[in-house]
């Protein structure tokens, strides 16, 4: 009996987030773009991630977490890389040097701040990696066409924030009730 | 004999004039910037200085030093599917071909203030002789080069540079270095690796700190010291020898070891060319020769450098590793570099002459001369200091007629004829330098530097040019100054450098001390040099 009343409360929780979430549907200009929504208070994952050091480059470029990721910094070449990062969205008190390691090797960082992380090498002036950093599940990754489309948010209101490589970013409120609608050209 | 006494003159003046503007040949690679995708600093501090990685690519042969394939953004092309090598020898061993063409191009202007002393050398020669003119400012373009390296697949590697121009307007060039290198060439003797590799062609002989990588505008003192014999003032010295320490040489070499720790040795053969850079072809119209040969003798000079890398790191993988594993990400190695080197060759002079039946004979002395020393080097973290010193000797056989007695210099033709030789004082040089660097930031190295070179027979030539006013009488260095500078990285191939030349007191005026008969010199004035210059690569 008592399981039957828990599907029920289930049920009607799940109909209720359906009836009162929505979703952010949008265009960033330029492409391949970072767009998420930040809550009242970060929401933080438990969840792990790897980036590679493969090719003096930073595998994958631009990679999008949750506040609370573990994320694994790998090297898979045959010299040695560090990584660091000079601030978290210009803040320079949040820098942070990874220090050395082998091939084959990672070292763990959790993220806990939201904001963006642009990923060095002090050896390999031209490698560069983004982490972006989400107060919040929901976040999206547009193609090359800028399109996004962020679902299941639960109405309320939020910043929305857009990111580029190498353009400035923007940020701007928004009410979700239903589905809506945030646009960004970025400069 | 004409040209001879020709040569020891303008030899005599070069002397002077080298210690004013003297920029320096140096390379950095930005094909290999292009095929790695990388950065100019991945292999130098300060370039063309190699940090310890720079080391290790040259090592492997312009190549990563373990699996370069994965760091290639511009594949090779292929010469040959590697399954020919199953072919052989009914199939050419396939080969690569780097994927563009690696080419770079660098050029550096220069900027020179002399000190207001400057004009005093004019009373260095006769009255009514035009004197070099010394502008007190001065503008000049320098170098403009290209070259190319990379690797054919095999673990054999290329370079090849040509100088267009160098060292102001219009000013012609020449052939730099250009070489196969045979990397690990003791993989066929199964030997342990990198325990041989052959280089042929024309190269900079392995000396313990490379000109042509030199981040100074100007270059190192004692690697110019040419040997000329005394010319007057005592016994003369048969000794005319014009070759330096960094003279591009014609020959092969053999090498083992590693440059980024451990030992290291090279030992090379090259053609004798102790008569200057340019010294026409042989051009026997019986002998005709295929390509500009151009040796003073059957002999080979010899050249032999061994040294060895105490990497300091407490860490085994760190030390052992080409790059030693810092708290906040690679760095250069704390080391100390110990290292000796000898060259030995022989310096030819001719006479016409006679034996002692009087029938005319061309004379030949072949005179061995050698240079040697040591050098060290010591890195921690972003600060360097090295040095090395020299000592260079040549046998000194001086002409002598029938009865024995030796002859003045440069030869009367109506004199005596020379007969044989008969072997006198030696021409002989110390010197050394040291330098010390310090990377401030990844883009600004201070220097401080010293250069001396002691060598008598120098000193008593600048006599020579106007015995009435002598040159630097009292001093024993010939060449001695202090040599502060800093250098800026505006990109990482584009670089701002600034050097200052302390040079040393010297005198165009002496006068006799008339209680002790001594000679004194009056007047003591310095000519510091500032030099600016401007240099990419591309």
């Amino acid at each position: 009996m008592k399981s039957n009343y828990l599907f029920v409360v289930v049920a009607l929780a799940l109909i209720a987030q359906a009836c009162f979430a929505g979703s952010v549907k949008g265009k960033v200009t330029p492409g391949k773009s970072v767009v998420y929504l930040e809550a009242a208070a970060p929401q933080m994952a438990d969840k792990t991630v790897t980036m590679d050091q493969k090719g003096l480059l930073f595998q994958p470029h631009v990679m999008v977490i949750q506040t609370g990721t573990t994320v694994d910094f790998l090297n898979s070449d045959k010299v040695q890389h560090n990584v660091f990062w000079p601030n978290i969205s210009g803040d320079k008190k949040k820098s942070h040097n990874m220090g050395t390691w082998p091939q084959g090797q990672k070292r763990p960082f959790k993220f806990t701040e939201p904001g963006v992380v642009t990923l060095l090498c002090n050896v390999h002036p031209e490698m560069a990696g983004y982490i972006i950093v989400s107060p919040s599940p929901y976040f999206a990754e547009t193609g090359a066409d800028g399109d996004y489309n962020l679902a299941n948010v639960p109405d309320g209101q939020y910043t929305i924030t857009a990111w580029h490589e190498g353009k400035k970013v923007q940020s701007k409120k928004i009410t979700v009730s239903g589905n809506s609608t945030a646009d960004f050209t970025l400069q | 004999m004409k040209r001879y006494s020709a040569v020891r003159q303008a030899a005599a003046i070069s002397f002077l004039l080298v210690c004013f503007v003297c920029p320096s040949l140096s390379h950095a690679i930005p094909a290999f910037a292009r095929m790695y995708q990388t950065s100019c600093s991945t292999c130098h501090s300060d370039f063309p200085k190699l940090n310890d990685f720079g080391k290790a690519f040259k090592d492997a042969g312009f190549k990563f030093p373990a699996d370069d394939e994965t760091f290639l953004k511009i594949p090779a092309t292929m010469l040959g599917a590697p399954a020919q090598k199953d072919l052989f020898p009914k199939a050419i061993w396939p080969g690569t071909i780097p994927g563009i063409p690696p080419i770079g191009l660098r050029f550096n202007t220069f900027f020179q203030k002399t000190s207001g002393n400057r004009g005093n050398f004019d009373a260095l020669v006769p009255a009514g002789t035009p004197a070099p003119f010394i502008p007190k400012t001065d503008f000049s373009s320098g170098l403009f080069s290209i070259f190319a390296a990379g690797n054919f697949g095999s673990d054999i590697a290329f370079w090849v540079d040509q100088d267009f121009n160098v060292g102001g307007d219009n000013t012609a060039g020449g052939m730099g270095d250009g070489y196969l290198r045979f990397v690990n060439l003791g993989r066929v003797f199964k030997l342990p690796k990198d325990a041989l590799h052959l280089r042929a062609g024309r190269f900079e002989l392995d000396l313990p700190f490379s000109q042509a990588r030199n981040i100074n505008l100007s270059d190192y003192d004692i690697y110019d010291q040419a040997n000329i014999g005394q010319l007057a003032f005592g016994p003369q010295q048969n000794v005319n020898n014009q070759f330096t320490m960094i003279d591009a040489m014609n020959g092969i070499e053999l090498s083992g070891g590693h440059q980024y720790g451990g030992y290291h040795y090279s030992i090379a053969l090259v053609n004798q060319n102790t008569s200057g850079l340019n010294q026409p072809d042989n051009s026997s119209g019986f002998v005709p020769s295929v390509a500009g040969f151009a040796s003073d003798a059957n002999f080979k000079d010899i050249y032999g450098r061994v040294s060895y890398r105490f990497n300091l790191e407490q860490d085994p993988a760190s030390r052992n590793a080409v790059q030693a594993a810092g708290a906040t990400g690679p760095r250069d190695h704390t080391y100390l570099n110990l290292g000796t080197y000898y060259f030995y060759g022989r310096s030819v002079t001719r006479f016409s002459g006679q034996d002692l039946a009087a029938t005319p004979v061309v004379l030949t002395a072949r005179q061995p001369f050698y240079r040697t020393g040591a050098d060290f080097s010591f890195n921690y973290r972003t600060f360097n200091i090295y040095g090395l010193v020299m000592y260079g000797h040549d046998v000194n056989q001086v002409p002598v007629d029938a009865t024995g007695t030796p002859l003045a210099l440069p030869l009367d033709p109506a004199g005596p004829l020379p007969v044989g030789f008969v072997r006198g004082a030696p021409a002989a040089f110390t010197g050394g330098f040291i330098q010390a660097d310090y990377l401030i930031h990844p883009w600004l190295m201070a220097i401080m530097r010293w250069d001396a070179v002691n060598s008598g027979p120098d000193r008593l030539n600048g006599l020579v040019l106007n015995t009435d006013t002598p040159f630097a009488l009292p001093f024993r260095s010939t060449r001695n100054r202090f040599t502060p500078g800093m250098q800026f990285l505006i990109h990482a191939n584009i670089k701002a450098s600034f050097e200052y030349q302390i040079r040393p007191q010297q005198f165009v005026t002496v006068v006799t001390n008339p209680i002790t008969g001594a000679p004194a010199a009056l007047n003591p004035f310095r000519t510091n040099t500032i030099v600016v210059a401007l240099e990419y690569v591309f």
